[in-house]
């Protein structure tokens, strides 16, 4: 089965071997994949992590870009289109997404190894984040049990999400008193 | 077929389990046809949405102008 994605992934595997990147992790919808059914998305969420540079404060997307497009891929907006599939890269902005990143697990597709976030660091995300389909997807990991509930708490405690949580739990899994 | 609501809400459960069941793979392949349908959809959508703009009176012809 030819997978687009697969492709994607390979063409990351390589960058990421070249050195443009120091770590990738795919993450968003695609990333939940890997744990829930799949939801329909328009682009592939790619978590990175780059080399320190001595005297390097901003990190700039354009390697990146320099490696892909110099490899077939397609510039669009803040996407690069790889294999028919709009690509985001994503720098890691919070302590939670670094140590995702740093604990991504990875997962093999048609013989290619694919670095995705775990699924309590998706579903710790997505509470972080807080958007009406992030809350969506928060619900499909608790309600399809893809989540181990000790660890995704740890997560919720360790990284300041308590009170999220609660207003999550209230809003969402709590029946009308 | 039923309109029992609670069984209609039993099998989409059980349809959602039995897709994230199925192989990585599989699921990625699905990714591609769900991405294609999204696309065809927002593409008619935007179509309908210019052509209803199209057609729209504008303010000036729908309201009369006070002599």
């Amino acid at each position: 089965m030819a997978v687009s994605i697969a492709q994607v992934i390979s063409v990351i595997n390589q960058m990421e071997a070249a050195g443009v990147v120091a770590r990738y992790a795919i993450g968003g919808a695609v990333g939940a994949t890997f744990y829930l059914e799949p939801v329909a998305t328009l682009d592939v969420d790619i978590f990175v992590a780059f080399h320190h540079q001595a005297g390097q404060v901003v990190v700039s997307p354009r390697p990146i870009f320099d490696y892909l497009t110099a490899r077939g891929g397609v510039v669009e907006g803040e996407y690069i289109v790889l294999a028919g599939w709009p690509v985001q890269f994503l720098p890691a902005t919070s302590p939670l997404v670094e140590e995702a990143l740093a604990e991504a697990v990875t997962v093999d597709v048609e013989g290619t190894p694919a670095r995705v976030f775990t699924a309590e660091h998706l579903a710790a995300i997505a509470l972080q984040t807080g958007r009406a389909k992030d809350h969506a997807r928060l619900l499909q990991f608790i309600e399809a049990a893809a989540i181990n509930a000790e660890r995704f708490q740890g997560l919720v405690r360790g990284h300041g999400l308590l009170d999220r949580w609660q207003t999550f739990e209230r809003r969402f899994l709590q029946g009308p008193s | 077929m039923t309109f029992d609501l609670q069984r209609i809400l039993e099998s989409k459960r059980a349809l959602r389990r039995s897709l994230a069941q199925r192989p990585v793979v599989e699921k990625l392949a699905l990714l591609d046809v769900l991405r294609d349908r999204v696309r065809v959809i927002r593409a008619a959508a935007a179509e309908r949405a210019a052509t209803m703009a199209r057609e729209a009176p504008s303010e000036d012809h729908a309201q009369p102008r006070n002599p």
